[in-house]
């Protein structure tokens, strides 16, 4: 169920969960008291104010529940768990330059755990990976002159050819700056 | 008659929005706002064109490069010379009423200047090829350069436009504001609704002046070196600092995320002013003076920090502490946006609604605003972020937050409109521009979300992949929808009629 509600999707339906009772209760004060009945309400200030006070509680409570929630699908985490285990990681590097990537190993065998070292030879570029059903499984921002690449851990399961795409724009031929991993079956 | 009034009435079309009114002894206020939003809704016209550039190209096939120029002039009109000229204008007229001070002199003059100026040089550099995105991505604009792909003296040329623009928001726009609220005499001829610094519409305009000033002067400083350096008043050496991407980076994020806060503070706070004027039992008071302050000050300290979710895929370089910092000072921004949903509607619940065009549109444009606010919050969570980043969604908050600032603007023009020009608007053209803004506004967010959940990315000429054309299609047609409703918003002002007593509502509130 988490692992569904933290995807590209799953952010869409966080994003209706918290607008639509918004957006219909917006719509029904408005049309009450402008429509139906514009007359001062006889509702007590004590009424109001304890209606306040639970609704600024339901919303810090999912604020804070939904943000719990998300610890465990946050890479930063996965990073953190992976310095203190001693969990083989595969270790693959990313060097873009407008507009190609050079990536160290492009096949690498299912259910194994790879960390992304990504850095940048010239401007701003992305390295995002899709799934083989075209959805994104992370981007990485890659920027230039710094000291240390950027990283990310990911565990591929399914093998099958995954897109790879510059997400950052980097001028007139960045749509075309694609590259492909090859996640194949596991003997 | 002010020199702003003489461009006014010289600009053909557009300048029939605005017929200054001179009967009422108001134009040192009237005049060079007026003349600041005549040239946002030029600005507009521009932006809304090129906005279906993007589309067009990709739906028929033609040269991409075409759609990177139309993406850069497209997010850079609509934010800066319209969205961000709009609230200059609307904003200036509204603390001259209140605060009884003419706006006239030098300051609003360069303010205007500078503004157009910029954005005109910068629509320069981008037609001889510059395409660096609204947001530069630098360092972009070199490496082009570096590359042959445009020349450096289209950098130039838009690193000075851009420098300008800069200089007008960071520095003078402020100060404008400043000077007006705390220096010079109150003319009593001029007041038009007398309000003090404990009002919360009073207290957004300062704390967001505020906001620009502070979270700009990294980047005032950094892009003056770099300026510098491109002209060859500083030797290359000793900009190399300023000219490190993560600096650059940094600088340009914490001014232009805190940009977008500080009028999202001034434009709630313009809400909070304007909604007591058109409550049904005549009431002219918020349900709660301190709690609408109150969300201000959580908004503005919490959103000043959270600017730090722009790099969280930056990782490790950007120290996990750091993100999540960003993550939970975003989300508080939403203990704030709370706070404001339960004064508004407690605020109409309680005195009722007279439902006229201008605050139906500001309380659309806050409607919108808050559906961005939540789309915003999202990804601003690490584990989104990561889904997220670089997609089409950011667009669509990007998209959304500007155009409803904008609609909010719009709605509280609307109400002063009439003190502006003596003139006033057709209700019924009123009633169909919140219509067609209600469907083409959350249509075309709720599509660019959607197509960032389904992974389709931002600023990318490649729109015939995994299916992505059908959101770029359901963007058009809301887009369409929301144009037609700017354009009817044009068309009623153009179309405005004389009213008998000129001074309008606004004269009394
Ligand atoms: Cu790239």
């Amino acid at each position: 169920m988490l692992d569904m509600l933290f995807t590209g999707w799953g952010a869409f339906w966080m994003t209706l969960f918290m607008l639509v009772p918004f957006a219909a209760m917006f719509f029904y004060v408005v049309y009450r008291k402008s429509v139906t009945d514009s007359g001062p309400s006889a509702t007590p200030r004590a009424t109001l104010s304890r209606l306040e006070g639970i609704w600024l509680t339901v919303a810090f409570v999912i604020f804070v529940g939904v943000n719990l929630a998300s610890l465990k699908f946050m890479p930063l985490i996965k990073a953190a768990h992976a310095a203190t285990s001693n969990q083989p990681l595969h270790e693959v590097d990313v060097s873009a330059t407008s507009w190609a990537f050079d990536i160290s190993n492009r096949q690498i065998e299912a259910g194994s755990t790879v960390r992304f070292s990504g850095r940048s030879k010239d401007t701003m570029h992305g390295f995002a990976v899709y799934h083989p059903d075209g959805r994104m499984l992370f981007t990485m921002m890659l920027m230039p002159g710094l000291k240390n690449p950027t990283t990310l851990i990911h565990t591929f399961n399914e093998p099958g050819k995954y897109k790879v795409r510059c997400l950052e724009y980097c001028g007139i031929a960045h749509h075309a700056m694609m590259d492909e991993l090859t996640i194949v079956k596991n003997n | 008659m002010t020199i702003a009034t003489a461009i006014i009435q010289k600009t053909p079309i557009f300048g029939r929005m605005f017929p200054v009114d001179k009967s009422t002894g108001l134009e040192e206020i009237n005049a060079w706002p007026a003349l600041m939003i005549m040239a946002s809704f030029i600005w507009l016209a521009v932006a809304g064109l090129l906005g279906f550039v993007m589309p067009a190209t990709q739906i028929f096939d033609l040269n991409t490069d075409h759609y990177y120029t139309g993406l850069t002039l497209h997010g850079a009109a609509l934010a800066f010379p319209f969205s961000f000229q709009l609230m200059v204008g609307v904003g200036l007229h509204r603390s001259g009423g209140c605060v009884g001070k003419a706006i006239t002199g030098w300051l609003p003059a360069m303010t205007f200047i500078t503004m157009n100026l910029g954005a005109a040089l910068l629509t320069v550099a981008v037609l001889m090829g510059l395409k660096v995105s609204l947001i530069v991505m630098y360092p972009l604009p070199l490496v082009g350069a570096q590359m042959g792909v445009w020349s450096m003296n289209s950098v130039i040329v838009g690193f000075t436009g851009i420098y300008l623009v800069l200089a007008c928001m960071i520095l003078l726009y402020p100060m404008l504001v400043l000077k007006m609220m705390f220096f010079g005499k109150k003319r009593p001829e001029l007041v038009l609704s007398a309000r003090t610094l404990n009002d919360p519409g009073m207290l957004g305009m300062i704390l967001a002046a505020l906001v620009l000033l502070v979270a700009g002067t990294p980047l005032v400083i950094v892009g003056t070196t770099v300026v510098g350096a491109l002209y060859g008043i500083i030797p290359m050496s000793m900009a190399s600092w300023a000219t490190e991407p993560v600096v650059f980076q940094y600088a340009f994020f914490i001014f232009a995320h805190n940009l977008m806060e500080a009028m999202a503070i001034m434009v709630t706070s313009a809400l909070y002013a304007t909604l007591p004027l058109y409550l049904a039992d005549g009431t002219r008071k918020l349900f709660s003076d301190k709690l609408a302050n109150l969300a201000l000050w959580i908004l503005l300290v919490t959103s000043v920090t959270s600017f730090l979710h722009h790099f969280i895929t930056l990782y490790p370089n950007q120290p996990s502490m750091l993100s999540y910092w960003g993550n939970i000072m975003s989300w508080g921004t939403g203990i704030g946006a709370a706070l404001s949903i339960f004064t508004i509607f407690a605020t109409i619940w309680q005195h009722g609604l007279r439902p006229e065009p201008g605050i139906m549109a500001a309380l659309i444009g806050w409607v919108l605003y808050i559906l961005d606010g939540a789309s915003a919050m999202v990804t601003s969570n690490i584990a989104w972020a990561y889904q997220l980043h670089g997609t089409m969604w950011q667009s669509g908050h990007t998209m959304t937050v500007i155009v409803a600032m904008s609609m909010m603007w719009m709605g509280v023009l609307y109400h002063h409109y009439p003190v502006m020009t003596g003139r006033k608007l057709d209700p019924v053209l009123g009633t169909w521009f919140v219509r067609l803004f209600t469907i083409g506004g959350i249509g075309a967010a709720l599509s660019m979300l959607a197509a960032g959940s389904a992974g389709m990315p931002r600023r990318f000429a490649a729109w015939n992949q995994e299916g992505w054309m059908f959101y770029g299609d359901l963007i058009v047609f809301f887009g369409l929808i929301l144009g037609a409703s700017f354009a009817l918003f044009v068309y009623n002002m153009m179309k405005s009629r004389e009213i008998s007593a000129p001074m309008g509502e606004m004269a009394t509130a």
